[in-house]
């Protein structure tokens, strides 16, 4: 399904092979159905400007046309007009959830909430459309700054999870919105994504953190179980790394809630942070670990008697003298709640 | 415009079939691409290939007087999964069964004219690895959802428990065996006819949640997920020691139950204007542990060391399971647009976590615990005063840590070219749990160390001291819980410059005043400097570097702030004659608290290399030193990626993919000369190359591991049929290697100890290859079938495990996992009717 009054372009261009001048566009182009030239008054449709339009439409058709600082003196031509050379453009992004809801208002209310709600005013580009920064564009060749697109897509999806974009390391990284969304089409099940899954997207720049959840033990995102999205916010948060609540820990009690507790007996760098003992993407440990067991509890544990002594292939299984701090579970055999004991006697989390 | 990304979990509904969760086959990609005015593919600001995108679905009208039409795929076929189906890493977080599956089911449903609209996603592996969610609503209006799902988690295929009731919170020995009265022999011989079992675990969730506008700008959402986790872990057991007193103590690898229920609430509103942008959230979290203890029964006898007749009959073991908690959070987030371009931005969070459990008493022994020696040398203790929750001094947890937040910011970009910002944050975690370990019943302070073992074994090491007894009196145990918290305060300021045309530098001070509670340092101070280069446009390149370097000091090292939760704060503690023993070497420094120096640096680099190709590449790096001689010395990081994408038709794709990267970590510690304690010859001394801890037991240790990845996939559809191949390599190797400056460093000292140490364990490593093949037959526009298969093998060594293909039992120690497979290969094939609906 498509936009209704597709013009069609291409059938309607000229037989002759060569190339179009853009007179020959300017001709091809169906009259405007917004009235181009008459300034910004139809910018906002608002119930002021449109005082007998009662429709319970969604609130985008309210939508107002962003400027182009680069043609600021565009006018607004209507989706009509913009249809009749993007065809293809029409047919993939009315089956994205972002058009289709543009779609769904306008039918009810007017073609305003449509291609210039982003795309700022088409009139330039119509003009000439191959004039660089004609209109607001989104792509790699684009000439509108990545900060300009961002403000585009702020004006509706301001607050919420982009409360924090302002500020935030894809902000100051100049990401644009449109690194990560393909708005124009359906390529993903949801959050009209630049690629398949959220995964993918992350993994376009961040590489080696996706190289991590090919290790031994890893979060199940190679399983499509989990996203990136499900710890972080790419839209901006108040911490670094992008989390979704405030600490490293509370992001992870979200799945992880028994160990939250507190306990009776806590271990200090287990309250403190996670990261001290774990790496949440991937690791050639057991569970996460950031080091082999027992050397993992050694850097901190210097304590009298028998955390001290230096651990070797002796302590093997199959060593002259195997011993339990080195096999298996190592350490955890015995202080298996290493997490935290409720257990009056747990001091050690032995209990 | 939903808050979904600002929730945690369930933002992906897929499985190890389609880990997208949508991959429709009879939706190939749209031959025209996405625009009949531009060749090739699109690319995003930064110069990534944006996918073609796949025909539009056939939409067709729900009825004849209605403005809804819907659209929909099923896929649906049988799976054969052989080789080596249990494998633990074929099978880790994939449910792999041989038989139906359900690959997706996609239901669309839209009204355009009304903007309302309704989906339905699911997808069916087996009974514990499958989803389906339903969304509904109307677009910029409000949205229903409610999905359902169960995902899978094995943590070994192969272990071999000893124990009866193995999923239940009490775990009993086989015949013959007895508890506390079984020799290692008997042990190993009924161990040896335990049956193979999978250790693992399945998360049942489901959820609702709505969002919407409430009332003109302001929007509300309200979600309850529910989560069901059950199964089984691998878990510990102790009944002390069994290295230094062989035919003694016990270790045991038991198997806990995982009987979880967590309910999440999510409730929000927010008010988004030009000037001003409100938000306030709520979460709480509500845990529930079916089973608050495990109990387990050890087969072994136990013997005091000093050769007197046992009095002791210590056979049982116990573990509390971890607390109901609740947690709540409330958060006010608040931004307003300022003159000159700026924006000033606060949120501030209550939060708060609590338990109140029920306590277990210290011990589950009966009769006598301890050693009797001779009169009047008694250390033993009657069960009885231990065994019931009336000798504590509290019956429950009453544990509760409470935090705050405020964090401002403010930015300002005064001019296209040049921008700052801010940024205060100011975070408390306050713990206010206190237990002080009293028995009212016997007046005595301590606990009952590994229920009865320790002190049942080692003279006066049963936990418990106690002012009155000349034998107790000096015995310095934990009395009181450490209620750690910590307070971060950091402040950043930050600039940013475009120096040239899609060009820009910045640069970011960050100072982070951490002032921990009742740790080594009262104030940790961490100052970083980073440097950043964003250019867009280096020959049509994006390349994002940066550097960082960042400085960590604080004040005086305390190696020993423990005392006060020690009986040695306590009145009525007697200095032993030959003082106490000094708690660690002060030269100690623990690594989340030590001074230290890092370097940071990293590219990124995105090429697009003509029309139809894109190169990627990562470098990184990292260097931190630390600034002490015993603990964590130094770390490293070293790594490159490189990615090459080619589309050059919608029909046509192909990826190779290359990684390889390299970690550093390097600690020192210091044996002490344990023949010192309890003697009056400088145990109380804590100075490394003192008489306790002599530089001649300083050891080094260093763990060297190495990464590497590769993968191709390419996928061309050549009409009616569409063939796609993939195959993908990861490795891992690790080395842990250590040298010390003499034998008295070791664990072990007996003969032949230096060739039987070497200088390194065996090297660890995994491997895993994997090839995918697919062909989706397009018969009609209607109805396709996928046929697909999938080969994976893989190899894995541990020297944790080493022997335990051999025997799972040594002496006094018992062990459950023998980890994972050595070697694997497993396979599965496919086929899957597609239908559109």
């Amino acid at each position: 399904v498509a936009w209704p009054g597709q013009a069609g372009a291409q059938q309607a261009a000229p037989a002759s092979s060569a190339p179009l001048t853009q007179q020959d566009i300017a001709r091809m182009l169906p009259a405007t159905d917004m009235g181009a030239g008459h300034g910004h008054g139809m910018a906002t449709y608002t119930a002021a400007t449109h005082p007998g339009d009662t429709s319970t439409a969604t609130s985008f058709d309210a939508a107002s046309i962003p400027t182009n600082p680069l043609m600021p003196k565009a006018d607004p031509i209507g989706s009509k007009t913009c249809i009749a050379c993007h065809t293809q453009e029409n047919i993939q992004a009315s089956h994205s959830l972002h058009v289709a809801s543009f779609r769904a208002g306008s039918e009810r209310s007017g073609p305003q909430a449509a291609c210039e709600t982003c795309h700022g005013p088409g009139s330039e580009h119509a003009k000439n459309p191959t004039a660089p920064g004609s209109i607001i564009a989104f792509t790699h060749d684009s000439k509108t700054p990545p900060a300009e697109q961002a403000k585009v897509c702020l004006g509706c999806h301001a607050g919420g999870a982009r409360q924090h974009w302002t500020g935030s390391i894809h902000e100051l990284r100049d990401l644009s919105c449109t690194d990560c969304h393909n708005p124009m089409a359906r390529v993903s099940p949801e959050g009209v994504l630049a690629k398949p899954s959220i995964n993918e997207v992350c993994a376009g720049c961040h590489q080696d953190i996706r190289a991590k959840f090919n290790r031994r033990s890893h979060m199940p995102l190679p399983e499509g179980q989990l996203a990136c999205t499900d710890c972080h916010n790419p839209h901006g948060t108040i911490t670094k790394p992008l989390l979704k609540t405030d600490t490293v820990n509370e992001t992870c009690y979200t799945c992880h809630a028994e160990k939250r507790g507190p306990f009776l007996f806590e271990h200090a760098p287990v309250r403190q942070n996670c990261l001290n003992c774990h790496d949440p993407h991937g690791s050639n440990q057991q569970t996460l670990l950031v080091a082999p067991i027992p050397m993992l509890c050694q850097q901190c544990h210097t304590m009298t008697r028998h955390p001290n002594d230096l651990q070797t292939a002796a302590g093997m299984g199959t060593g002259a003298s195997p011993d339990e701090r080195v096999m298996g579970r190592a350490c955890l055999s015995c202080h298996t709640n290493i997490h935290g004991s409720n257990n009056p006697s747990g001091s050690k989390f032995h209990k | 415009d939903t808050s979904g990304t600002m929730r945690v979990g369930d933002m992906q509904f897929g499985n190890a079939l389609d880990p997208r969760g949508w991959t429709p086959m009879l939706y190939p990609a749209d031959p025209d691409g996405m625009s009949y005015l531009h060749a090739g593919m699109l690319r995003t600001p930064t110069g990534l290939p944006y996918r073609f995108p796949p025909a539009a679905a056939d939409v067709k009208p729900l009825g004849k007087a209605t403005d809804w039409t819907y659209s929909g795929v099923v896929e649906l076929g049988f799976i054969h999964v052989g080789g080596g189906r249990n494998a633990e890493f074929f099978r880790q977080y994939a449910d792999w069964k041989s038989g139906f599956a359900l690959g997706l089911l996609a239901l669309d449903f839209q009204n355009a004219k009304t903007g309302q609209y309704v989906e339905l996603r699911g997808s069916r592996l087996s009974g514990d690895d499958q989803f389906y969610r339903l969304r509904a609503g109307q677009y910029g209006r409000y949205r229903v959802e409610a999905f359902y799902r169960d995902m899978p988690h094995t943590v070994s295929t192969n272990a071999y428990p000893l124990w009866n009731g193995v999923g239940t919170s009490d775990l009993t020995l086989p015949s013959p065996l007895i508890a506390g009265a079984s020799t290692p022999g008997q042990v190993a011989a009924a161990h040896a006819g335990s049956s193979r079992r999978t250790i693992g675990l399945t998360r049942t969730r489901e959820g609702i949640g709505i969002e919407g506008t409430v009332w003109r700008n302001w929007i509300g959402s309200a979600s309850v997920t529910n989560e069901k986790r059950s199964g089984t872990r691998l878990w510990g057991g102790s009944m002390f020691f069994n290295y230094p007193f062989p035919d003694n103590g016990g270790v045991l690898e038991t198997v806990r139950p995982i009987d979880f229920r967590t309910t999440d609430v999510n409730l929000s509103v927010r008010n988004v204007g030009r000037i001003w942008r409100f938000m306030a959230t709520y979460t709480g979290s509500f845990f529930r542990n079916n089973q608050d203890h495990l109990n387990f029964e050890s087969p072994f006898r136990l013997y005091n060391v000093v050769g007197t007749p046992q009095v002791a009959d210590i056979k049982y073991g116990q573990f509390s399971l971890e607390p109901d908690n609740d947690y709540h959070n409330v958060r006010l987030d608040l931004s307003r647009e300022l003159k000159g371009n700026g924006q000033f931005t606060v949120a501030a969070a209550y939060g708060t976590m609590r338990q109140n459990d029920a306590l277990l008493p210290p011990t589950t022994c009966t009769g006598t615990g301890g050693i009797f020696i001779a009169p009047p040398v008694n250390y033993t203790f009657n069960c009885a005063d231990w065994n019931t929750t009336n000798a504590l001094s509290q019956k429950n947890a009453n544990a509760r840590i409470d935090t705050g937040l405020i964090d401002t910011r403010l930015t300002f970009r005064p001019t296209p070219t040049f921008g700052w910002h801010a940024n205060l944050r100011w975070y408390r975690e306050d713990n206010k749990t206190r237990y002080l370990a009293y028995n009212p019943i016997t007046g005595q302070y301590g606990y009952i160390s590994e229920n009865g073992s320790q002190g049942s074994i080692v003279p006066g090491e049963s936990g418990i001291f106690d002012p009155r007894n000349p034998l107790l009196h000096s015995a310095n145990v934990t009395v009181r819980n450490v209620p750690y918290g910590y307070t971060d305060t950091l402040f950043e300021l930050g600039g940013d410059w475009e120096v040239a045309p899609k060009q820009s530098l910045s640069a970011t001070y960050t100072f982070d005043h951490n002032q921990p509670k009742y740790r080594e340092r009262k104030r940790v101070d961490d100052q970083r400097i980073k440097l950043a280069w964003v250019a867009r446009s280096v020959g049509g390149a994006t390349i994002r570097a940066s550097y960082e370097y960042a400085s960590r000091t604080g004040d005086h090292y305390n190696y020993d702030p423990y005392k006060q939760f020690f009986s040695e704060s306590l009145a009525g503690f007697v200095d032993p004659v030959t003082g106490i023993a000094a708690h660690t070497v002060d030269d100690m420094r623990k690594y989340d608290l030590s001074d230290r120096t890092e370097n940071k640096a990293r590219l990124i680099l995105t090429y697009p290399w003509g029309d139809s190709t894109t190169l990627s590449a990562t470098f990184y790096g990292s260097r931190d030193r630390y600034d002490t001689q015993i603990g964590r010395q130094n770390t490293s990081t070293t790594g490159a990626t490189l990615q090459w994408d080619w589309q050059p038709t919608p029909a046509t794709t192909m990826n190779v993919y290359l990684g390889a990267e390299g970690t550093r970590l390097g600690i020192s510690n210091v044996a002490d000369n344990e023949s010192l304690i309890g003697s009056n010859i400088g145990q109380t001394n804590p100075s490394l190359g003192g008489p306790l801890y002599p530089y001649a037991n300083q050891w080094w240790e260093f763990d060297r591991e190495r990464n590497s990845n590769a993968g191709l996939s390419f996928s061309h559809d050549f009409g009616r049929v569409r063939a796609d191949v993939s195959y993908n390599y990861s490795g891992s190797f690790g080395h842990v290697g250590y040298n010390y400056a003499s034998l008295a460093a070791l664990a072990y000292h007996g003969p032949n100890a230096a060739a039987a140490a070497g200088d390194s364990f065996p090297d660890n490593s995994y491997r895993s290859n994997s090839v995918d093949l697919g062909l989706s037959f397009r018969f009609t526009n209607q109805l396709g079938m996928r046929l697909f298969g999938r080969y994976e093998t893989g190899s894995f060594t541990d020297f944790h495990y080493a022997g335990f293909d051999n025997t799972l039992d040594y002496d006094h120690r018992v062990y459950t996992d023998k980890g994972p497979q050595r070697h694997y290969s497993a396979s599965l094939v496919g086929a899957m009717l597609n239908v559109k609906l």
